[in-house]
């Protein structure tokens, strides 16, 4: 007994956490044995068992890997291509007075808008292909890559940046030996935010005027009423968001170990 | 000497309003003199001003954004309503917070806007589906902050009001909420940012009014002048409202702990 309660309070914190969602779910597959729902109801609802029993018909029938294999690719060359231009302009912006304020109202209108509503314009520009969702991703990703690579730039040690310089460092040598490092915590904090941007525009791009993805797959589901369907796609959309953020994260709090306790943002 | 001085003070504020119009300016002149224009596919400042002149001064643009507006406002009201008391009871209470913390965290970090179709299939085109998906957008971000805040109040202070004979109540108005404020303040522009994503995803997906109804008619039919305006308007009720918030932080809450900006 005393073994059993130690082993409780070790572990409180995942016992709580964990026991609490298996919980939930358990309810949920339960819930429509314990009260039969009515037939209007029975129409959008569905049980976890269900849902795990539509994911692998899908799988069998090799639907979700071609849907999946479309989304990731739009996922990849959008954040791909944010990365490529949101870290050097964060960079340079930060070193330069000048053309920080230059870009800035432009950084600050942009990040305040959803850039979702750029989206028809993006079907009407880029068609109904892959690469109207790859735009998408890209305007999504980028800003929270910009402005992190930014603000890393900005909190650079001052001293440091003099030491080297009176070294006889020249630019490209201080942002190579200080600046650059000293960003990695900053630039990985929002390539976390940007990863759920960047699901956010695949999923958001594949509802309208798309023939393939998992976001497709989703909106195709819902108006047919296979929820269990609906279900599966959104199950993957979160496993995978979950892996790759709490990755991020943990190559975070690596990083950064020194930095106050925040909040989390997603 | 007067005007490079002057020049020189507001720097920052001349290169601005300088790159914006100069961008402005280029736009205009590459379509009129460099390039033809083909109005199905692009469009120019001059256009978009006239449409902008049409759909927001006379025309119907108003009521497009005051019905988005209004699921706007349902959702995120409620989100406030729910997510800060939930958020409080998860930092004071610890296992409460420990209970539901992996939950609400799986939710937060996976793209709830997947659930659109389903939500608007389940609940209809209108009002009611858009503001439950503002609410589920942004509910998350005032449960965390509001948790972070409480749980990063200061032992000292809550160990000095106990002290001195307060109760509960003292305890709650005169050291937790002050202190939580901030973070619930900076959790709300996050909320903003969600919330707006989620009335224009609800919007683009089945609607049959309201701003981004407008934006996707307007693409779709190729009224591209109109479709800028709209996207104009937008974006200057975002800035206006986000500058806002950030206004507010800074004079409800001056001693704001540090933040990332995004």
């Amino acid at each position: 007994m005393k073994r059993l309660a130690n082993f409780y309070t070790e572990r409180e914190q995942s016992i709580l956490g964990g026991g609490f969602i298996l919980l939930l779910i358990l309810l949920w597959e339960l819930m429509p044995r314990l009260v039969p729902p009515s037939k209007g109801f029975s129409l959008f609802f569905t049980t976890p068992w269900k849902v795990v029993e539509a994911a692998y018909q899908l799988f069998v029938e090799n639907k979700i890997q071609e849907h999946f294999y479309v989304s990731s690719i739009e996922f990849l060359a959008g954040l791909g291509l944010a990365i490529v231009v949101g870290l050097p302009l964060g960079l340079l912006t930060g070193r330069s007075r000048n053309l920080d304020a230059m870009v800035d109202p432009f950084v600050t209108i942009f990040n305040a808008t959803p850039r979702l509503i750029f989206l028809p314009l993006f079907i009407l520009w880029f068609g109904i292909g892959i690469w109207s969702k790859i735009m998408i991703v890209f305007i999504g990703a980028v800003f929270p890559l910009l402005i992190n690579t930014y603000e890393g730039v900005k909190n650079v040690d001052r001293v440091l940046v003099n030491v080297v310089r009176s070294f006889g460092a020249n630019e490209w040598q201080i942002m190579k030996i200080v600046v650059l490092p000293n960003s990695v915590p900053y630039i990985v904090a929002g390539l976390r935010l940007a990863i759920g941007r960047a699901i956010l525009g695949v999923v958001v791009g594949e509802f309208f005027g798309a023939s393939k993805g998992l976001g497709f797959l989703i909106a195709t589901a819902a108006t047919n009423y296979k929820v269990d369907v609906v279900f599966a796609g959104v199950a993957i959309f979160m496993g995978l968001s979950l892996i790759l953020t709490m990755a991020v994260k943990k190559i975070e709090s690596n990083l950064s170990r020194w930095r106050p306790e925040e909040a989390k943002t997603f | 000497m007067k005007l490079k001085q002057f020049f020189a003070e507001h720097r920052r504020l001349w290169l601005g309003l300088g790159s914006v119009l100069f961008v402005l300016v280029a736009w205009e002149a590459l379509l009129t003199y460099v390039f033809p224009l083909n109005p199905f596919f692009f469009t120019k400042p001059s256009l978009i001003a006239v449409a902008f002149k049409e759909q927001v001064i006379y025309g119907a643009l108003w009521g497009d954004l005051a019905v988005s507006s209004k699921a706007f406002l349902w959702g995120f009201s409620f989100a406030i309503l729910v997510g800060i008391p939930l958020g409080a009871v998860m930092g004071w209470r610890r296992k409460a917070g420990y209970t539901l913390d992996p939950f609400f965290t799986a939710l937060y970090a996976s793209p709830l806007v997947a659930l659109a179709p389903l939500i608007i299939v389940v609940f209809g085109v209108g009002l009611f589906a858009k503001s439950v998906l503002v609410f589920a957008l942004s509910v998350f971000p005032f449960i965390f902050n509001t948790f972070a805040g409480v749980r990063s109040t200061d032992r000292l202070l809550i160990n000095v009001v106990r002290s001195f004979g307060g109760g509960e109540k003292d305890l709650y108005l005169k050291v937790i909420f002050p202190s939580t404020l901030p973070y619930i303040i900076a959790g709300a522009r996050i909320a903003l940012g969600r919330g707006l994503v989620g009335i224009i995803v609800g919007e683009f997906y089945a609607a049959s009014e309201g701003i981004g109804y407008a934006i996707s008619r307007f693409g779709d039919t190729y009224r591209l002048p109109e479709m800028f305006a709209a996207i104009f308007l937008l974006m200057i009720a975002a800035v206006a409202l986000t500058e806002g918030m950030r206004k507010l932080e800074d004079v409800l809450a001056p001693w704001k702990p540090s933040q990332e900006r995004r």
